[in-house]
């Protein structure tokens, strides 16, 4: 028979997840975990794949918090089909280094073996999380082997 | 209570989408429907939020492809959940002035009300997407190192 991930147990995931707090998240978390951050390594340091509970834990727990520390979640939408669990979340938080909040939106692309979350895909609007990190806008800065007057061509 | 969508709407309008067929879709959305994109409106100016059936098939049909051409979403998940769908998945498109192939990751959230859908929401991995479109990587400039980067 198909596995369906009950609607109870995204609920409640989506409500430790929600914490940051790894312990809470933990008993969610599968073992063979394979979690992917969409987004620029050298500037995000936290995204890219990561394999496995404890790497998992890892990256919520020290990583991210390392570059942010998340003040608001706010849920928009959560759909549940089968296996697989869409959704879609606004958040807010303060860079580790200065406390200045940012603000973005992530798209999380899951899927659930025996009730623990198997597969993640976060996907995120990258360009304005980067600005927002690094405190600059990018339309600013040098683009490797380009003008400034190339973007207006765009 | 609302009603939830049947999976049959749900892949009439991704058919239309995905194929861009705007005269199909057409149906599919609701008079009062808002369609945001997020993403950088100064680089990809087909991001943003736009309000009304009107606008947002202008967008789709002129707009966009004035932008980007030969556009095709090749979905990889497509859920359905009472009155949400979500779709996963990517869109790959092309500059016809540069000659230059695009393709990028993009999660859409819609809300359908009596099957027409009346709220759209995509985000797009738009560093990626932004770098493609200039065709360069993005590097800091000026006083910026990638090392700063690191200590944050």
């Amino acid at each position: 028979m198909t596995y369906a991930v009950p609607r109870t147990v995204v609920d409640a995931f989506y409500k430790a997840y929600a914490t940051r707090d790894a312990a809470k998240i933990a008993p969610f978390i599968h073992d063979d975990v394979e979690w992917t951050i969409s987004g620029p390594v050298d500037f995000l340091p936290f995204c890219g794949t990561h394999r496995g509970k404890a790497a998992v834990l890892d990256v919520i727990e020290n990583q991210v918090k390392a570059v942010l520390r998340t003040t608001s979640f706010v849920c928009e939408s959560i759909v549940v089909d089968g296996d697989q669990v869409m959704m879609l979340s606004r958040q807010a938080a303060r860079r580790t280094k200065d406390n200045c909040t940012v603000r973005y939106r992530v798209a999380n692309i899951m899927r659930f073996c025996d009730d623990k979350v198997i597969e993640n895909l976060s996907l995120l609007d990258s360009f304005d999380a980067v600005e927002q990190v690094i405190g600059r806008q990018l339309t600013g800065m040098t683009r490797r082997g380009a003008h400034s007057s190339d973007f207006i061509a765009v | 209570m609302t009603k939830p969508v049947p999976r049959s709407v749900v892949e009439g309008f991704y058919k239309a989408l995905a194929t861009s067929d705007f005269t199909a879709l057409a149906p599919y959305l609701a008079d009062d429907v808002t369609w945001t994109i997020s993403g950088p409106v100064d680089i990809l100016p087909f991001c943003g939020q736009r309000h009304g059936k009107a606008v947002v098939l202008k967008l789709l049909d002129r707009d966009i492809p004035a932008f980007l051409e030969k556009r095709r979403l090749v979905p990889s998940v497509m859920l359905v959940d009472g009155d949400r769908a979500s779709v996963f998945g990517r869109l790959t498109a092309s500059r016809g002035d540069i000659g230059r192939r695009i393709s990028y990751r993009i999660a859409q959230f819609i809300r359908f009300e009596n099957e027409k859908a009346v709220d759209y929401v995509s985000l797009i991995d738009s560093f990626d997407a932004v770098e493609q479109v200039l065709g360069q990587q993005l590097t800091l400039g000026g006083a910026g190192t990638a090392g700063e980067l690191l200590a944050i």
